[in-house]
């Protein structure tokens, strides 16, 4: 029987307990005025988590163990004595032997694989059966202990209780596990790639180019300082020249002069900005931006311009951050107490003269906080750049120069054909782990700011 | 006026060593005082008037954009066919009407030899550069005709079929001009229509710009969608449900707090990361599965439903947990009986809006392979896939003018998707949001 129909045949054996179970103990309550310390559903539920929680346990456990036990039979059995000794040949000769068993595939490039697959069929159906059985087994034990508990006097409800509770910590214990996951995978892959080419070698080398990597000296080609800087300059200068100009200006114009009903209106569509993918950002920088940019740049007289400049991507990833800058700026000039703004307008000040110098100054560590916040999206953003940005590492301080970012070679060199433990692939870990680091370090740095900042008016 | 506040005035030092006489209040009728306040008032102006400027350029921007794909995707949507009469009775195709209605029409058809009858009728017609007229997907609309109607077979047609990617394109007004000129004649023997193509509605991806479709990228999203909803819904409500009710103050909430908090904000790419090394590289997943993606995409969209769903929950007010405690519920029931109904718009709300960003998510989905060309609609949760941010990636870099406005139409299907989402969510929260 295949795990899946297994998986349906358990649920419903357990509705069947539940709704047994929930009978048995309503029973309980005819003609009797007792209190009792559980419902009949939690009776019921009881008893369908003993039905149905162990065989599925022992289900889960048991496909990971499975297809070892399966191939040590295939290996016992006559036939296999002619399969080569351990390695390439024999693991695919064996895994054409069960795919045929499976009948996912009808044609074997090796005869013993056509020789083996019945016996792979034959180990899989008995092992198949053997699961069926335990499975159905645990069901029935499980299901009758906990029926044979429905009493009136017993506390079921404690008990589903307990188990909901466990619950509701495992599901809050896979984000921790998440965090783990993330860390432990780009450590371990970026240990072996530190382990290839010296760490000062990755950090401070000022030459990027992975596609010629030097065998003997790996790390001559793999210096990711040109990344760096072109992520530092599309993702934290030119992007937030356009953001913050333009998100800063939205908020005060929102919250300090605009009618209630413009406000209402235009909130929601400078957010949709923010909801606009970022391939679609991606597409409309590389087919209209990026060529308005070189034309532009041609016609103030750079002739060698790129088409895939830092500027066009830069730019395009500013329009789309806007809306982040602009709601941080909303949320801390709404946290300035409002005697600060009256006590100014009685002075005399004109609402400019306020803004500039009385709510800005004081919303400022909220602001700078929210823009830290933006710089940390805009390093991490992906697509515009893979899309617009080019993958040539250059130390330029020229906006119409080609620069590449270290999201952009990250898709680069995982995208490529290269094999997964090659210098090459191991790098794209590194650069994760230093993205990673660097924007965790700079939202545990904003969110420090803009925490203390509300506490300051508190 | 002799007695002055000492508050006004300039604070230099010749004021201050005389007696208070000297301080007179400010003549603001006079000249210069008049200046300054015009000053001051027109830089209120300016300042005013840039804040307004910053609104409805950001405001611009976004119109450029969405009428920008609008009007280079809307043509994406059209085919251009050309009538093409073929006479099936010379042709003389080996098959008989019976084989048509049967199931494997499509396999007899291909192997009679249709796409040569289809070709040399053209050739007949539009002479001897007709045949290149023709999409390489002309004989399929002949095909699903006939299927149509058997009794083709022993007549004389006219069928509609899509034209060229060059043809194509010069009859919306941007080809290159030798197919400008094809157009204009056969504009003159008034043989071209246009009309929705079915095409870009029905199949998957191709190598020709004529023959591809949204259905494979779009069924693709879909399988991926269920996964990470089924993972990440119940798990962001069950632990959002923890951490606000019953999570005890310790270092322990504390850390799950702060992972929770940071993977809100990890580059999406990470995640990727995460799935090609763990997924992929431990588990041995197939590559570019709608499984793996949607794991991943889980991974990332939990974070937001958690942060979404404790905020609705703490909303809630205290009253309605005493009163549920007080008539003798236990805790678990006052959460699962009252709490989580009174939250659930609120979390609805926020789970739907971090579906709407997994939906729009690329980065993630091409580090664990879902970038290979894919002709089939996936048919199950293992199968190879793709999904339409990342159609959209792959058809951007198509070099063929055709693919333009295919990537254009489909980032309107995309767009489309995203704003009903949106409005869903907007809708939800405006008709259950419940003011305490």
């Amino acid at each position: 029987m295949s795990a899946l129909a297994l998986f349906f045949l358990v649920l419903g054996l357990g509705l069947i307990a539940w709704l047994s179970a929930r009978m048995r103990a309503a029973r309980f309550r005819v003609g009797n005025t007792a209190r009792f310390s559980s419902l009949p559903a939690h009776h019921g539920w009881y008893v369908a988590l003993w039905t149905a929680i162990p065989p599925l346990l022992f289900l889960v456990g048991w496909s990971m163990v499975a297809p070892a036990l399966v191939t040590d039979t295939v290996l016992a059995s006559p036939a296999a004595v002619q399969l080569p000794p351990p390695g390439f040949d024999r693991a695919s000769i064996l895994s054409e032997a069960r795919s045929l068993a499976e009948g996912r595939s009808f044609g074997a490039f090796h005869e013993l694989a056509r020789v083996l697959s019945p016996v792979y069929a034959a180990a899989q159906s008995r092992y198949d059966w053997i699961a069926t059985a335990l499975a159905l087994l645990l069901t029935f034990a499980g299901g009758a202990f906990a029926f044979l508990r429905v009493r009136p006097g017993f506390g079921a409800r404690t008990r589903v209780e307990r188990i909901v509770m466990i619950l509701l910590l495992g599901a809050s214990l896979i984000a921790i596990l998440t965090t783990v996951g993330i860390v432990a995978s780009l450590l371990y892959e970026s240990a072996r790639f530190f382990s290839i080419v010296p760490i000062t070698d990755f950090l401070f080398g000022t030459h990027w180019s992975p596609q010629v990597v030097d065998a003997r000296d790996p790390g001559a080609s793999l210096g990711a300082v040109p990344l760096f800087w072109g992520t530092f300059f599309i993702g934290a200068v030119i992007a937030m020249i356009v953001a913050i100009p333009f998100g800063l200006m939205s908020a005060i114009y929102l919250t300090q002069y605009a009618a209630p009903t413009t406000r209402k209106w235009m909130k929601p569509i400078l957010e949709v900005l923010a909801g606009v993918p970022t391939v679609v950002y991606g597409y409309f920088a590389a087919l209209t931006v990026a060529p308005a940019v070189r034309d532009f740049a041609v016609w103030i007289g750079i002739s060698w311009a790129s088409s895939e400049s830092a500027l066009a991507a830069g730019l395009v990833m500013g329009i789309m951050i806007i809306p982040f800058v602009s709601s941080m700026a909303d949320d801390s000039i709404a946290a300035v107490p409002s005697s600060m703004r009256d006590g100014s307008l009685a002075m005399g000040a004109t609402s400019s003269e306020t803004i500039r110098r009385v709510l800005l100054p004081a919303a400022l560590p909220g602001v700078v906080g929210g823009v830290l916040l933006a710089v940390s999206r805009a390093i991490g953003e992906t697509m515009i750049v893979v899309m617009a940005a080019s993958g040539v590492a250059t130390l330029t301080l020229n906006p119409f120069a080609s620069t590449t970012t270290v999201t952009k070679q990250i898709v680069d060199l995982l995208t490529g054909e290269a094999e997964f433990d090659s210098a090459k692939t191991l790098a794209a870990f590194a650069l994760g782990l230093t993205l990673f680091v660097v924007t965790l370090l700079l939202n545990i740095v904003a969110l420090t700011v803009v925490k203390r900042y509300r506490e300051a008016y508190e | 006026m002799n007695s002055v506040t000492p508050f006004i005035g300039t604070p230099d030092a010749t004021a201050s060593a005389k007696p208070a006489t000297a301080r007179v209040p400010t003549d603001w009728t006079t000249k210069a005082m008049q200046s300054r306040i015009r000053r001051r008032y027109a830089a209120e102006r300016r300042f005013r008037l840039a804040g307004l400027a910053a609104v409805w350029l950001s405001a611009g921007f976004l119109a450029f954009l969405l009428s920008s794909m609008l009007w280079q995707g809307a043509s994406g949507f059209v085919e251009t066919r050309v009538a093409l009469p073929i006479d099936f009775a010379a042709a003389a195709l080996p098959i008989e009407p019976a084989r048509l209605t049967s199931r494997g029409a499509d396999l007899a058809l291909a192997s009679a030899g249709l796409e040569g009858a289809v070709d040399s009728a053209a050739t007949r017609a539009f002479g001897k550069d007709g045949e290149g007229l023709l999409s390489d997907g002309a004989w399929v609309t002949v095909r699903d005709a006939l299927k149509a109607d058997p009794g083709l077979l022993s007549r004389k047609t006219v069928i509609a079929v899509p034209v060229a990617s060059p043809v194509d394109m010069a009859a919306k007004g941007d080809g290159p001009p030798e197919a400008e000129a094809v157009v204009a004649r056969l504009k003159a023997r008034g043989v071209l229509t246009r009309g929705l193509s079915m095409t870009f509605l029905t199949t998957a991806d191709s190598t020709d710009a004529t023959r591809v479709g949204i259905w494979g990228a779009f069924k693709g999203s879909l399988l991926t969608m269920i996964v990470t909803l089924l993972l990440a819904f119940p798990i962001g409500v069950l632990s959002a449900l923890y951490l606000e009710e019953y999570a005890p103050k310790n270092r322990w909430t504390d850390l799950i707090e702060v992972s929770i908090n940071n993977l809100a904000a990890v580059p999406s790419i990470i995640f990727g990361l995460l799935g090609l090394a763990v997924f992929l590289g431990t588990f041995g997943m197939p590559r570019s599965a709608p499984l793996v993606g949607g794991l991943t995409l889980a991974l990332m969209t939990m974070p937001v439903i958690v942060i979404a769903g404790r905020n609705a929950i703490k909303a809630v007010p205290p009253s309605i947990r005493d009163a549920a405690l007080g008539i003798g519920a236990s805790p678990v029931q006052v959460v699962f009986h009252h709490v989580l109904p009174l939250a659930l718009p609120g979390i609805l709300t926020g789970t739907i809006i971090g579906m709407a960003r997994a939906l729009g998510e690329t980065a993630p989905l091409l580090m664990i392979g879902m970038r290979a060309f894919i002709a089939a609609p996936p048919s199950g949760l293992r199968d190879p896939a793709t999904v339409l941010p990342v159609q959209i990636f792959l058809w951007s870099d198509q070099v063929s003018r055709g693919f333009i406005e295919k990537t254009s139409a489909a980032i309107i299907v995309l767009l489309v998707f995203l704003l009903a989402m949106n409005g869903v969510a907007i809708y939800l929260r405006n008709k259950f949001e419940t003011r305490w």
